[in-house]
């Protein structure tokens, strides 16, 4: 099957609600990867990144039902769900006493000279876990997901403008968190 | 550093337009953003694929029925009493109860009366049967009469 054969995320979910559990296997393998990235990506945490993948699945069948094809894409509201279950984790995150949070993995940044791409996209990750979380999903969503403004909007619940703020408040963020680090990531070589 | 983001509208004004040569430029976080982007998404655990797909199970499956219609609800009743033959049974004692009741039998003073006088007319009385029992002599008689030796 060619991917102009390829049923689409509507017509797959649709398929799921008369019954079809293959579909649901489909669309699950077909999206469910990029929720649990996502959410791996906002909550730097794989056991919730996981826990939050599968409740936004959970969410998806039992909306499918009601589902109304040729609307919203099924990916851009399951980012939007994911979105949220991830950034009230976040909240409630907030709440607990710093010195009950767990220690990272690897909290020293790496130091080898010609770092490989694996090590860049770590320090991406520690970069990205420094930022407000608002700031974080908009970033994520826009350069690591390449979603457009106003789907991120829809995600996030807020207007165009601000999604551009936040984006370019992050970078900006961004880019002071890795200041020092040029030769360590390996870009002047 | 490169040029700046001029997408950014929250930088100041006055910022410079070079930065010193350790700092990490637009044009590095945007191919740390691409290899990010190219990177392939994680492969689903076995165990979270088979969570999710029992999730879907789970959802497509009815509801229980919690609230029966009302023809639900009586059917049910009915074979609590043995279906429509015990829904026969029970309306014939209904109807009958009802011509009892409108027969004009009398009152249950009167029933009592009519079984008493009928007793009356029982020959011999009781208390003439009990002075000429011969059961009350001694046991021996009672076991002949059981043993078919006394007619």
């Amino acid at each position: 099957m060619t991917a102009q054969d390829a049923p689409s995320d509507d017509a797959l979910l649709c398929a799921y609600a008369a019954g079809d559990t293959a579909a649901a296997r489909e669309l699950m393998e077909r999206l469910a990867p990029r929720v649990l990235r996502l959410a791996q990506r906002l909550l730097q945490d794989r056991a919730e990144a996981e826990d939050v993948t599968q409740e936004a699945m959970l969410r998806l069948w039992q909306i499918a039902p009601k589902w109304v094809p040729g609307g919203a894409q099924p990916s851009t509201w399951l980012h939007r769900v994911a979105v949220n279950l991830a950034t009230d984790r976040l909240r409630r995150r907030r709440s607990v006493a710093l010195d009950s949070i767990a220690e990272p993995d690897d909290p020293a940044p790496a130091v080898v000279e010609g770092m490989i791409e694996a090590d860049r996209q770590r320090a991406l990750d520690e970069a990205l876990a420094l930022l407000p979380d608002r700031q974080r999903a908009a970033v994520v969503l826009r350069h690591l997901e390449g979603l457009g403004n106003p789907d991120i909007a829809a995600a996030m619940g807020i207007g165009v403008e601000a999604v551009e703020s936040l984006t370019a408040r992050g970078k900006r963020r961004l880019t002071e968190l890795l200041s020092g680090r040029r030769n360590e990531l390996g870009y002047d070589r | 550093m490169t040029e700046r983001d001029t997408s950014d509208r929250n930088a100041p004004a006055n910022a410079p337009a070079t930065a010193p040569t350790d700092a990490f430029g637009d044009d590095m976080l945007e191919a740390l953003f691409a290899e990010a982007r190219a990177a392939q998404a994680p492969a689903l655990p076995d165990a979270l694929s088979a969570r999710m797909m029992a999730d879907a199970a789970a959802a497509l499956a009815p509801p229980p029925a919690s609230h029966p219609n009302w023809w639900a609800r009586l059917r049910l009743a009915l074979a609590d009493i043995g279906g429509a033959p015990g829904l026969a049974g029970v309306s014939a004692a209904g109807l009958a109860g009802v011509w009892i009741g409108f027969s004009g039998s009398g009152g249950t003073g009167a029933l009592l009366t009519q079984f008493w006088q009928g007793a009356a007319t029982v020959s011999p009385s009781v208390s003439e049967w009990v002075e000429t029992d011969p059961l009350t002599d001694d046991s021996s008689t009672l076991w002949a009469l059981m043993s078919g030796e006394i007619e």
